[in-house]
C-alpha cells in the first residue's frame, strides 16, 4: 500500500503552469479593470451620499414603488418587445414540440496558422442535419464538411446519436469504416446542448439575451417577426474583445415556431489580436415531425471497427496484449505498472524490440519523439488504464517475482464479485478462482 | 507577507507593476488549485482570470488583514464552487466540436500531462468536492485547517475528517500504482 506520505508529497508536486496566451488574457483584462476602478473611484463617494438620503423610511418607500414599476414596465415590454409576439412564449412552444427535423450550415474564418478549434479556427464549413426529439435523444448527420484550405481539401460524413436514455453516444465514420461509443453516464443532457449544436440551445439563447423586434417580414409566403440580438455577451466566452454579435431568429406570426435563426459573431482574440468571425445559420425546421423509436438504434454497419477509444478498450484481453508487450520490451516482467515507470525502464532495456524502438525515435524531438514513443506503448497504456480502472477492485500485481515461465504463479488478480477472482497467471493464461484458491495461489508466491 | 503588503498597498494607487508581480508570483499556484478543483483546463483558466480581473477591480478599495496567498486561494475556492453548483460537472458530449476541442485522444492533449500526473487528477476528480477542497487546500496552499473550517463554514474537526477521508480514498484508488 502505497503511504499517505507519498499521495501527499505527489499532491504538492501537482503544478500546473499559464500558457503565454492565458498571461495576456487575464493581464490585459485586470490591468484594464485597474485603469477603469480608478476611473470611477470618485464615483465611490455616491453610495455614501445615497445611504444618508435612503435612511428616511419614506424615501425607501418611495424608491422601492419606483423600482416596482420600472420592473413591471421592463417586463411588459421583455415579454412582448412591443409587438405581439414574445420570444419566451416561442422557447415556451418549441418546448412543448415532441421532434423537430432541421438543418443547420456553420462557417468560421479565421487564421489558418493556428490549430484548429472554435478558439483558434481555421476557415471551415459543415453542412448538418438534426432530428431532435424530447423522447429519444438527437442525431446529428454531418452531410458536408469542408475546410477551406486549399492544401488541406477534405470531406467527411459523420453520424452521431446522442442518446440521453442510454446515457451514450455512438459516432458512425463511413469514411475511416469506424465507430465509436463514449459514456456519457456523466453527462448532463441538458447543460450539453450547445456541445451538441442542438437549434434549442440557440433558441434559448436569443431569448435569455436583450433583444429586439426588427418587425415583420415574409419568409416562403409566411408572415414571420424577426428578432435580432446585439448583446456583446451573446454566446461568449473569455478571451475574446471587439465582440459584434448580430443574431436573428425568424419567427412565424401564425404558427409561433421559428422557421429560421442566423447567428454571426465577429471578434478579436485578446492575446494576439486576430479576427474571427463564425456564422451558424439553422434552416428548414420541420416541428412536430413524427420519429421512430427504431431511427434511434444506430446501426454498425459491418466491417467496421471501434475506434481507439481508451476506456472501452482497457481490457482483459487489451491487457494481456500489454503484459506481452512488457516482456517484449523489458525482457521480463516489469515491477511496476505506472506508466512513467514503464517508460523509463524501457530506455533502460537493450531487449532486441527496445533497440527497434530506440532506433524508430532516435533524431526525432519533441512533440514527433513523445507521440511516437505513445503509439508504440499502446498496448502497455491499455494495461495500465486497465488495471487502474476495470481491474482496480481489490488487485494485485506480483511482476517483481513472477516470470513467464511461472505459468502456475498469479502474476496479477482482481475482484470481480463477492465470490471470485480472476487471475492473469505468468504464462498469461487467465481463470476465474475462488477467494480460497487465490489464497492458496498467493501463499505459494516467492517472498 | 511584507511583500505582498506593499504590493496591495502599490495597487491601491494604481500602479501596474504591481499587479503584474502579484499575478506572476501566484498564477501558476492558483491554476494549480483551480485545476484540481475542478478538473478542467479551461475552467481553471477561467477562474483564475475572473479572480484577478476582480482583484483588480477592487484593488484600490482592498484592504489585507491576512495572507494574500490565502485570500487568492479562497476566492478561487468560491469561484470554483459557484461553478459547481451552477454546471455540475461540465462534461462534454462527443460531437464533431468536443472532439476536435478536447479529444481524450488527441495527441497533443495527451502529451500535456504526463499520465501519472493525470491518474491522480482523475482521482482528485473522483473524491467529494468538499473533501477535494479541503487536500488541495491544506496540502497545496499550505492553508491551515482552522482557515479551511472557516471558509468552508464548518468545524475544525469536520474538516479534519474531509481531509482524512480524502486522502484515504485518494490512496485507495491509486494504492495499485505502488503495489506494482
Amino acid at each position: 500500500m502505497r503511504p499517505a506520505e507519498d499521495i501527499k508529497k505527489l499532491i504538492k508536486n501537482l503544478n500546473d503552469t499559464t500558457s503565454a496566451q492565458m498571461d495576456e488574457r487575464v493581464l490585459e483584462d485586470a490591468l484594464h479593470a485597474l485603469e477603469e476602478s480608478e476611473k470611477t473611484t470618485s464615483a465611490s463617494i455616491e453610495p455614501n451620499r445615497w445611504r444618508i438620503i435612503m435612511k428616511s423610511p419614506i424615501t425607501k418607500l418611495a424608491v422601492a414603488a419606483v423600482v416596482i414599476i420600472a420592473c413591471l414596465i421592463g417586463i411588459s415590454f421583455w415579454r412582448t418587445s412591443g409587438s405581439g409576439i414574445a420570444l419566451a412564449d416561442v422557447l415556451a412552444r418549441v418546448e412543448k414540440v415532441k421532434a423537430v427535423r432541421s438543418k443547420f450550415y456553420i462557417k468560421i474564418s479565421g487564421d489558418p496558422n493556428y490549430p484548429w478549434s472554435l478558439d483558434n479556427p481555421r476557415s471551415f464549413e459543415i453542412r448538418e442535419t438534426f432530428l431532435t426529439s424530447q423522447e429519444y435523444g438527437s442525431i446529428s448527420t454531418i452531410t458536408e464538411y469542408g475546410e477551406h484550405d486549399p492544401n488541406v481539401g477534405e470531406s467527411t460524413l459523420r453520424e452521431s446519436y446522442f442518446l440521453p436514455q442510454k446515457k451514450l453516444t455512438i459516432v458512425i465514420e463511413p469514411n475511416q469504416k469506424r465507430y465509436t461509443r463514449y459514456d456519457d453516464s456523466q453527462v448532463d443532457w441538458h447543460e450539453n446542448q450547445k456541445f451538441r449544436r442542438d437549434p434549442l440551445a440557440f433558441l434559448k439563447e436569443i431569448a435569455d439575451h436583450k433583444h429586439k423586434s426588427l418587425g415583420r417580414s415574409t419568409i416562403d409566403g409566411n408572415e414571420v417577426e424577426v428578432f435580432q440580438s446585439t448583446d456583446p455577451n451573446y454566446f461568449g466566452r473569455g478571451g475574446y474583445k471587439n465582440r459584434q454579435v448580430d443574431a436573428k431568429i425568424w419567427v412565424d406570426v401564425k404558427t409561433r415556431l421559428p422557421v429560421r435563426y442566423d447567428q454571426r459573431i465577429t471578434a478579436q482574440r485578446v492575446y494576439d489580436g486576430k479576427w474571427s468571425n463564425q456564422q451558424y445559420l439553422y434552416y428548414d425546421f420541420q416541428w412536430d415531425v413524427p420519429v421512430d423509436a427504431a431511427k434511434f438504434e444506430p446501426v454498425i454497419p459491418d466491417g467496421y471497427k471501434i475506434a481507439d477509444n481508451f476506456p472501452e478498450l482497457a481490457n482483459e484481453e487489451t491487457a494481456i496484449q500489454g503484459l506481452k508487450q512488457c516482456v517484449e520490451l523489458l525482457g521480463n516482467y516489469p515491477e511496476r505498472i505506472a506508466l512513467s515507470y514503464l517508460w523509463s525502464e524501457v530506455e533502460k532495456s537493450d531487449t532486441p524490440a527496445a533497440l527497434r524502438l530506440k532506433e524508430e525515435i532516435k533524431g526525432l524531438t519533441g512533440f514527433d519523439r513523445d507521440q511516437k514513443k505513445m503509439d508504440a506503448l499502446k498496448p502497455m497504456r491499455f494495461l495500465n488504464k486497465f488495471y487502474l480502472g476495470p481491474a482496480s477492485k481489490d488487485s494485485a500485481y506480483y511482476g517483481e517475482t513472477v516470470t513467464p515461465k511461472d505459468a502456475d504463479k498469479v502474476l496479477m488478480r482482481w475482484k470481480v464479485s463477492d465470490n471470485e477472482y480472476r487471475v492473469i497467471y505468468g504464462d498469461l493464461h487467465a481463470e476465474t478462482v475462488t477467494p480460497e484458491k487465490l489464497a492458496e495461489l498467493e501463499k505459494a508466491l516467492p517472498k | 507577507m511584507l511583500e505582498d503588503k506593499l504590493l496591495v498597498l502599490k495597487c491601491r494607487h494604481g500602479s501596474k507593476d504591481a499587479m503584474c508581480r502579484i499575478y506572476q508570483k501566484y498564477k501558476d499556484y492558483l491554476l494549480t488549485l483551480a485545476k484540481g478543483l475542478l478538473g478542467e483546463q479551461a475552467e481553471a483558466e477561467d477562474v483564475v482570470h475572473d479572480v484577478f480581473v476582480s482583484f483588480a477591480r477592487s484593488a484600490r478599495h482592498f484592504q489585507l488583514t491576512g495572507i494574500l496567498r490565502n485570500y487568492l486561494a479562497t476566492c478561487v475556492c468560491n469561484l470554483a464552487r459557484d461553478k459547481i453548483r451552477s454546471k455540475m460537472r461540465r462534461t462534454k458530449a462527443p460531437g464533431l466540436v468536443n472532439s476536435t476541442i478536447s479529444d481524450e485522444n488527441d495527441p497533443k492533449q495527451r502529451l500535456m500531462e504526463k499520465e501519472e500526473l493525470t491518474q491522480l487528477r482523475l482521482a482528485i476528480r473522483q473524491i467529494p468536492y468538499e473533501q477535494r477542497e479541503a487536500v488541495l487546500l491544506h496540502l497545496k496552499t499550505g492553508m491551515r485547517f482552522r482557515q479551511i473550517a472557516k471558509l468552508q463554514g464548518v468545524s475544525v474537526s469536520t474538516i479534519h475528517g474531509r481531509y482524512r477521508y480524502g486522502l484515504d480514498k485518494l490512496r485507495s484508488m491509486l494504492n495499485s500504482e505502488a503495489e506494482k
